[in-house]
């Protein structure tokens, strides 16, 4: 058996890289505190995030032919639906899913692959910010 | 005046067991391993994009079928195909890399120990990315393991870099491109070391397998 031995170290390496990376619990009120003075760096003038302007965020197109309501739907208290896999998502407004924005790592990995997808840029974290501020005014 | 050896030499080149062309990969090994290398390389490229999930995911389909392939062809296929002959015990691997850094590595005909070694490596890995990526879109654990999946490919993605390196190196001590005879099938060697056939049909139900691997993933 000896011969496999390198494959099992490789496994065992991979899969402990893998589940060291633990969760790294949040909440929506931590996240806009951290986002708010991210963004009055280089925005001093900046008093409150606006759920106005992260529902216009939401469900408007930035260029491309998604936004985020393409997924999510123009109702982010129900579920959605993957535009391409048509898997279903779970709602996005911590109201109805206390599971959403709970996580830094869980937040910073979709905002990194959808805001890519939807903006063809990273999101600043205004945006983020608006856009959380929108959520939380969605009841389920 | 001429030696032994020269004249030994002579001998051999009248004969017929004088180096030439043998073939030495069927067709299902090489069109395994090249799709293996484009399903995984499509699989990379389009893990970044909500966009190309359904081509990722078709990916992984097709890596697992390939590889589900290849265990069972290295059980029955041809000669070089089956890993009762590649697979060597740790003395010929030690002794193989050893010699890649001395520059002078044993000239296998079939896979050197040091490639056996990668392709142990790299199916057992590509089985595991397409199982933890196919766990992890049917969320059947936690978040960890999409941590894992990730965690494995670029683990797999290291592998076939030092893999090709390798491939790279052995070709320049041996004076023989790897890389094209794993291409056309083709060695120098003699006759008696060739395989007699190519195994064409084996090769287009390997064609069909993957055609119903897309099928099932896109289904």
């Amino acid at each position: 058996m000896n011969r496999f031995r390198p494959l099992a170290i490789g496994a065992a390496l991979a899969f402990l890289a893998g589940s060291t990376l633990a969760a790294s619990p949040t909440s929506p009120a931590e996240l806009q505190a951290a986002w708010l003075a991210e963004a009055r760096q280089s925005n001093p003038a900046l008093r409150a995030f606006s759920a106005e302007r992260g529902r216009s965020f939401f469900s408007t197109a930035h260029g491309g032919d998604w936004s985020c309501a393409s997924c999510h739907t123009n109702n982010p208290g129900q579920g959605g639906a993957h535009a391409v896999t048509r898997k279903l998502i779970e709602p996005l407004s911590p109201a109805a899913n206390p599971r959403r924005f709970s996580d830094v790592a869980k937040v910073d990995k979709w905002f990194g692959r959808n805001c890519k997808d939807v903006l063809g840029r990273a999101c600043t974290p205004e945006e983020k910010g608006d856009l959380l501020a929108y959520l939380l005014t969605v009841k389920p | 005046m001429i030696s032994h050896t020269q004249q030994r030499t002579a001998a051999a080149n009248a004969s017929d067991s004088s180096p030439r062309k043998i073939l030495v990969w069927d067709v299902p090994v090489r069109l395994f391993h090249w799709s293996l290398a484009l399903a995984f390389t499509t699989a990379f490229i389009t893990s970044e994009s909500e966009r190309w999930q359904l081509i990722h995911i078709a990916s992984g389909y097709v890596v697992a079928a390939l590889i589900v392939f290849r265990l069972l062809w290295g059980l029955v296929g041809s000669r070089y195909a089956r890993f009762s002959q590649f697979v060597r015990g740790q003395a010929a691997i030690r002794e193989y890399l050893l010699g890649m850094l001395r520059l002078r590595p044993p000239h296998y005909t079939g896979h050197n120990p040091a490639g056996a070694l990668a392709v142990l490596a790299l199916l057992g890995l590509g089985l595991l990315t397409a199982a933890t990526g196919w766990m992890t879109f049917n969320e059947v654990a936690g978040d960890w393991l999409e941590e894992v999946h990730e965690g494995v490919a670029s683990t797999m993605l290291g592998l076939v870099l030092i893999h090709v390196a390798a491939v790279l190196w052995s070709s320049l001590l041996h004076r023989e491109n790897l890389v094209a005879a794993m291409w056309h099938g083709y060695k120098q060697g003699r006759p008696e070391d060739g395989i007699a056939r190519r195994h064409l049909p084996v090769a287009v139900g390997l064609l069909a397998l993957v055609g119903g691997a897309i099928a099932l993933a896109l289904a």
